[in-house]
């Protein structure tokens, strides 16, 4: 009984059948191929509605004039369809708004053109601009890098001079025993006295 | 963004627009409402279709009156586009005036007025017959 169901709009319910307890869906043509006939229609025969003959032909030839009118009708539309669609594309109104088209788009290219050499000459300048200014901060920084070697060196001579300096004082094995005579005979006292005043008092009680 | 329209849009093979009647009650019970709708032949009724034409409501207002509107213009244009018009479809627009009157319109009223004479010449027999009995 798990029929094919057509399209449905509402729900589909399921009730048990009170035959067996079968499984089916509350939808329209419930009924499959090899299910048994209802007992309430067992007898029945099916006929067609009865068809007045008098009628039948009256009706026949409305149909025919009918569908007369109406074929003549769909190609009257038909027609209309196309020529409105003709005169859309091909009409005279047509026609004018292509050139007008034609017209906008020729002057709005032109404005394009113009408006691109603008930029482009806004452009060279500033790249122009750009290329001197990076010019420039080259060769300051080549510059500096001179200048700071330069000051390293200068630095590093002065360093040297004052160390020559220096040298001349210092006690080496020659001047040893001379040094050591020296600083025996002279001997130096290091010892002082400050007053609150700021008198200062460097003579002192001799060892 | 994907452009989502062109995802749903289906090719029929051998389908064909028709014009015809689709319910728009929003499921309100016991209160039918159609549109008149231009929508391909496969489509279900109530759902996707290509343009709405016009409506219908079948229940009769507080004057007697069932209306009905019509999109002319884009009716023409979609039969001259090829599309069918169903029976109920072509018998309101008979009645509109846009097509000649649909034949079983005509038959369905000779019928009614048969009907309708033959139950009146009934009525006036069974009066008389009454009314015979009541002198005799």
């Amino acid at each position: 009984m798990f029929h094919v169901i057509g399209r449905r709009s509402a729900p589909v319910t399921r009730l048990l059948a009170s035959r067996g307890g079968v499984l089916v869906e509350s939808v329209r043509g419930r009924k499959s191929r090899g299910d048994p006939v209802a007992k309430s229609k067992e007898g029945r025969i099916k006929v067609p509605p009865p068809v007045d003959p008098r009628e039948m032909v009256v009706l026949k030839d409305r149909y025919t004039e009918y569908q007369l009118i109406l074929k003549a009708l769909r190609l009257e539309f038909r027609e209309e369809v196309l020529r409105k669609k003709f005169e859309e594309e091909t009409g005279s109104l047509a026609e004018e708004r292509a050139r007008q088209d034609a017209e906008e788009h020729r002057a709005l290219m032109l404005w394009n053109q113009e408006e691109n050499l603008r930029l482009l000459k806004a452009r060279v300048l500033r790249v122009q601009k750009e290329e001197e200014e990076a010019e420039r901060l080259k060769l300051e920084a080549v510059m500096k890098l001179e200048q700071q070697q330069q000051e390293f060196i200068k630095l590093k001579e002065k360093q040297v001079l004052q160390l020559q300096e220096e040298a001349k004082n210092f006690i080496t094995m020659e001047n040893l025993d001379q040094r050591i005579e020296e600083a025996l005979d002279h001997p130096k006292n290091y010892n002082f006295a400050v007053d609150k005043e700021g008198r200062v008092v460097r003579k002192t009680v001799l060892q | 963004m994907v452009h989502l329209s062109s995802l749903l849009l289906k090719k029929y093979h051998g389908g064909y627009v028709v014009i015809r009647l689709a319910m728009a009650g929003h499921k309100q019970a016991n209160r039918p409402f159609y549109r008149i709708v231009a929508a391909h032949n496969k489509r279900a009724r109530d759902s996707k279709y290509i343009e709405q034409l016009g409506t219908y409501d079948p229940l009769p207002n507080i004057y007697n009156e069932k209306l009905v509107s019509f999109n002319f213009d884009r009716i023409k244009y979609w039969i001259g586009c090829g599309a069918h018009p169903t029976k109920p479809v072509a018998k309101l627009l008979g009645l509109a005036g846009l097509f000649p009157l649909h034949p079983m319109t005509i038959t369905d009223a000779e019928r009614r007025r048969a009907q309708a004479e033959l139950s009146a010449a009934a009525g006036a027999e069974s009066e008389e017959q009454t009314e015979k009995p009541a002198e005799v």
